[in-house]
């Protein structure tokens, strides 16, 4: 309990600097990495949008780092946007809310062990070359030959093994659940590190997800803080030494600089990759780096840019996406209509399916994501990408939902036996009038609010009144998970490694939530039912994929008959959006050289892109 | 000798930039009356179209999804869709009607409270005016919009009618002190000795022989009070605090400048609200001005 206070604390200062709104963060390796802190949420993405334009109080003055570069080349340097939002103050990459790249699932100072890709939903080698697993509850990790730190230190097994165990006196850091799924990690030699899963907690998926977003530490600077008691997020950290392509050259308000090391330890494995400096620029608002990318001032972005594809239908600029035609972007997580299912009247599942049947998803994916989304199906995996290989559609189509606003008044008329009063709103027979309801998300987080007015739209249609309320995302940090609320729009795990059983723990494991009243950490609307948990524990452990496909086909069933959220868009984990007027060859779907991500595998990018001139 | 003065003060300060603007307006050789008409042709605009447009062009509701995300102008959606997928002429029509109503509310209540005050204050005098402009004084040190932000957040239903109110009551500080100056001024007069004589209550002395006195500056600080009514709605739908399950032209700019209508070219989905506010604040201050001059001799210029 102890630790989950520390976090609590460390989460809201987290969200109170993030106020401003990362429109994409929700995406960013942010959410996988939210993902794996089962008990702490911190790096826990904001979706989001315009800013409100204010910028957070960030303490004192930012100082650029000594010998800072001021001159970046055009045709040396790439600009990057989407990521950092207000001014950086620290790059310790356990801080929540870090500045960029130290945080996250980025490599380029600091490096995991694998990287996630969120095409194949695999973790490809990193700083470890190799993933052996001689039994299901081993895991045996070799480290690439050479690896080494910025200073020129080497980078080894003790490293690794020092980094993890800070979670075992160190309750505030990110990965503090680590040895709950795992027993042991041990150094075999130098370059070999075994792993001893929790046989009672099995669950390797969920142990990879660890391997990709727990980021390395050099054990010769951390061991002497972690030694002096200090709360390791606390550390104010300006001058990261990480393993990673590039360093930090220079911070301000206005923007982070990186400049490659040409001494990077890769070098003989991956290649040199083609930037020499990264520069990420920090906007206000959405529109001032909208119109950057749009003017190719940014290179790639990762923020939310209403009807892109006119920048090259129209504009002809050399703009592009992952998908040259809608979606446009891979989904990589569902953004989820909660229902208090503890409140009158919605603890009956009949409503939550009629309120299901109401919705006009194709109409949100088309407006409140600018086509940026397919259409919405009743189910908890995601249809595309990595999830792809568990979804299935028979079960969708026999036992869900879809808009059907003629099934929504005939459930709330038959099944229910509501009647239409004058206004056009029903009324159960009990006399609970369906409506006036209150749904609420962040303000600033426009798609999501875009989303909720064609909810309300739409569920007026069929007669529920539903009204929209926006307070500042800090104030629903704390309620949505505290279980106060009556209809939310918020989110969980995207896809990662542990994906899509960590989504159904999410929505449906009532083990380990407390009650309504304080902070729970998956589950908020305290759903609850029996047969969930064998389900979940038989999918995490399971090695087989058609074994755990049918024990996600149960778990589908269950929140399809229930429906303690809806699913009313994907997003992508990022949004990926690149000019070409300075770099050429970015990957894309026609040329998947890289995944369409700046975090995790994504790195790949900068070694797949050249210079034109 | 300051009862004299403060009106006057008041005056010169409230018609600078007016002065200046009426100036130029007058190089066509327009007179009051002139400008007079072209206000009151203005306004009768704005109200047909947000009054009667709904009715003369069939009833549509302004938040029915017609089309896609900013659809442009068309034969069909005569001012394009909005990032909604809505009809933007439509909502233009209500959007309008909804400011008015707004703007109309709070006008009255800022008005009606301003006057309440004033008169009480500077009719009875002594502790009484001490104790009132005292506290008016405190309201008006307050910023508005920080109450108006306040406000909006703690009400639980922002409905026209709430968000009406809540303007009004942060907006009368200013009538309350030059009503109560006014009213100063005419407490001295040897009508309300008779009246008072007769055996007039205070109440009665108010009603009867004050306000009609000052009854054309009232109708001035009225339609001040209106036009910064649609002005204050549109600063907080602006901030996402406007009227909920409607719509106004604040909130249409409102969500044009979260769907970045300026950058993405969509220029029909937040120029027709700000040109319409614009012409309402204007043609209400032009009214105003031109009011002052038919109501105040000295004004009126050669």
């Amino acid at each position: 309990m102890e630790d989950r206070r520390t976090h609590l604390s460390a989460f809201l200062a987290h969200v109170t600097t993030r106020r401003q709104v990362l429109r994409g963060a929700l995406a960013a390796g942010a959410l996988v990495a939210g993902g794996l802190l089962a008990s702490c949420r911190q790096g826990a993405a904001t979706p989001t949008a315009a800013p409100a334009g204010q910028t957070p109080a960030a303490g004192p003055t930012v100082v650029s780092t000594p010998g800072a570069v001021t001159e970046f080349p055009r045709n040396e340097t790439l600009f990057v946007a989407g990521f950092q939002w207000g001014p950086p103050t620290t790059f310790n990459p356990m801080t929540p809310g870090t500045g960029w790249p130290a945080g996250g699932q980025y490599q380029h100072i600091y490096e995991t062990l694998f990287a996630f890709n969120l095409l194949t939903g695999g973790i490809e080698p990193q700083l470890g070359e190799k993933l052996e697993t001689p039994d299901s509850a081993t895991m045996v990790i070799t480290l690439h030959q050479g690896t080494k730190w910025q200073d020129g230190k080497p980078l080894t097994a003790d490293d690794v093994v020092f980094t993890y165990e800070l979670a075992k006196d160190h309750p505030e850091v990110p990965h503090n659940t680590f040895f709950d799924y795992v027993s042991q990690i041990t150094k075999v030699d130098d370059r070999t590190i075994r792993l001893d899963l929790n046989k009672e907690r099995l669950n390797p998926g969920f142990v990879k997800q660890f391997l990709a977003s727990v980021k390395i530490l050099p054990k010769h600077i951390w061991e002497e803080r972690a030694k002096s008691g200090q709360t390791l997020t606390e550390i104010v950290d300006t001058e990261p030494v990480g393993s990673g392509p590039y360093k930090l050259v220079g911070f301000s308000p206005e923007r982070v600089a990186l400049q490659r090391d040409d001494n990077y330890w890769g070098i003989s494995v991956f290649g040199t990759p083609a930037p020499k400096y990264i520069v990420h620029p920090i906007f206000k608002s959405n529109d001032e780096g909208n119109l950057a990318l749009e003017q190719g001032r940014i290179d790639i972005s990762q923020q939310f840019a209403p009807k892109i594809w006119e920048m090259w239908e129209k504009k002809n600029l050399p703009v592009g996406t992952w998908f040259k035609q809608p979606p446009y972007h891979v989904p990589g997580s569902i953004p989820l209509l909660f229902i208090n299912v503890h409140k009158k009247p919605w603890d009956n599942p009949t409503l939550r399916r009629a309120l299901a049947y109401a919705i006009n998803y194709a109409q949100i994916a088309e407006l409140a994501m600018s086509r940026y989304s397919i259409t919405a199906n009743s189910s908890l995996i995601i249809p595309d990408g990595a999830e792809k290989k568990f979804y299935d559609q028979a079960n969708v189509d026999q036992n869900g939902w879809k808009h059907d606003p003629q099934r929504a008044v005939q459930i709330l008329e038959q099944e229910l036996g509501a009647k239409k009063g004058n206004d056009g709103i029903y009324v159960l027979p009990d006399g609970t009038r369906l409506g006036p309801f209150k749904v609420e998300c962040p303000y600033g987080w426009t798609d999501w609010q875009t989303a909720l007015e064609l909810v309300a739209q739409s569920a007026k249609d069929v007669g529920i009144e539903i009204n929209t309320e926006f307070p500042d995302a800090p104030v629903l940090f704390t309620r949505i998970p505290n279980g106060d609320f009556e209809l939310a729009l918020w989110f969980v795990n995207g896809v990662s490694p542990a994906s899509p059983w960590i989504r159904f723990r999410d929505v449906l494991d009532d083990r380990g939530v407390p009650p309504v009243g304080q902070q729970a950490f998956w589950n908020y609307n305290r759903y609850s039912n029996p047969a969930v948990a064998d389900l979940l524990d038989r999918a995490a452990a399971s090695q087989n994929e058609a074994e755990q496909k049918e024990l996600f086909a149960e778990l589908d069933r269950i929140f399809m008959k229930d429906a303690p959220v809806i699913p009313l868009m994907y997003r992508p984990l990022e949004f990926y959006e690149y000019n070409e007027s300075v770099w050429t060859g970015f990957p894309n779907a026609d040329n998947p050289t890289a995944p369409p991500q700046q975090s995790g595998a994504g790195i790949k990018i900068l070694y797949v892109i050249k210079a034109k001139s | 000798m300051d009862v004299v003065a403060a009106p006057q003060k008041h005056t010169v300060v409230r018609r600078g930039p007016l002065r200046l603007l009426l100036s130029i307006l007058r190089l066509g050789g327009i007179g009051v009356n002139a400008r007079f008409w072209v206000s009151i042709g203005l306004l009768s605009a704005i109200l047909i179209f947000g009054l009667l447009g709904p009715a003369l062009l069939g009833k549509r509701d302004p938040l029915r999804i017609v089309g896609g995300l900013y659809d442009p102008p068309s034969s069909k959606v005569w001012l394009g869709t909005d990032n909604f997928g809505r009809d933007v002429f439509t909502q233009l029509m209500y959007g309008t009607r909804t400011s008015l109503t707004i703007g109309l509310i709070a006008g009255a209540i800022a008005t009606g409270i301003g006057v309440a005050i004033g008169t009480l204050a500077g009719f009875r005098g002594g502790m009484v005016e001490e104790a009132l402009m005292g506290f008016t004084n405190v309201v008006i040190t307050i910023p508005s919009i920080v109450i108006l932000i306040l406000l909006s957040i703690a009400v639980q239903s922002r409905s026209i009618l709430a968000m009406g109110l809540i303007i009004g009551i942060t907006s009368w500080p200013w009538t309350a002190r030059a009503v109560r100056a006014q009213t100063a001024s005419l407490r001295a007069r040897e009508h309300l000795d008779i009246a008072r004589l007769s055996g007039a209550g205070t109440l009665s002395l108010i009603l009867w022989d004050i306000i009609p006195y000052m009854f054309s500056y009232i109708f001035m600080a009225f339609v001040l009070q209106f036009a910064s009514g649609i002005l204050q709605e549109a600063a907080l739908s602006l901030l996402g605090l406007g009227p909920s399950n409607t719509i106004s032209l604040g909130i249409m700019l409102h969500w044009s400048l979260l769907w970045e209508a300026v950058r993405t070219g969509a220029w029909w989905a937040f120029f027709p609200p700000t040109v319409f506010l614009t012409v309402i604040a204007f043609a209400l201050l032009l009214l105003q001005s031109s009011l002052d001059e038919i109501f105040n001799p000295r004004l009126r210029r050669k």
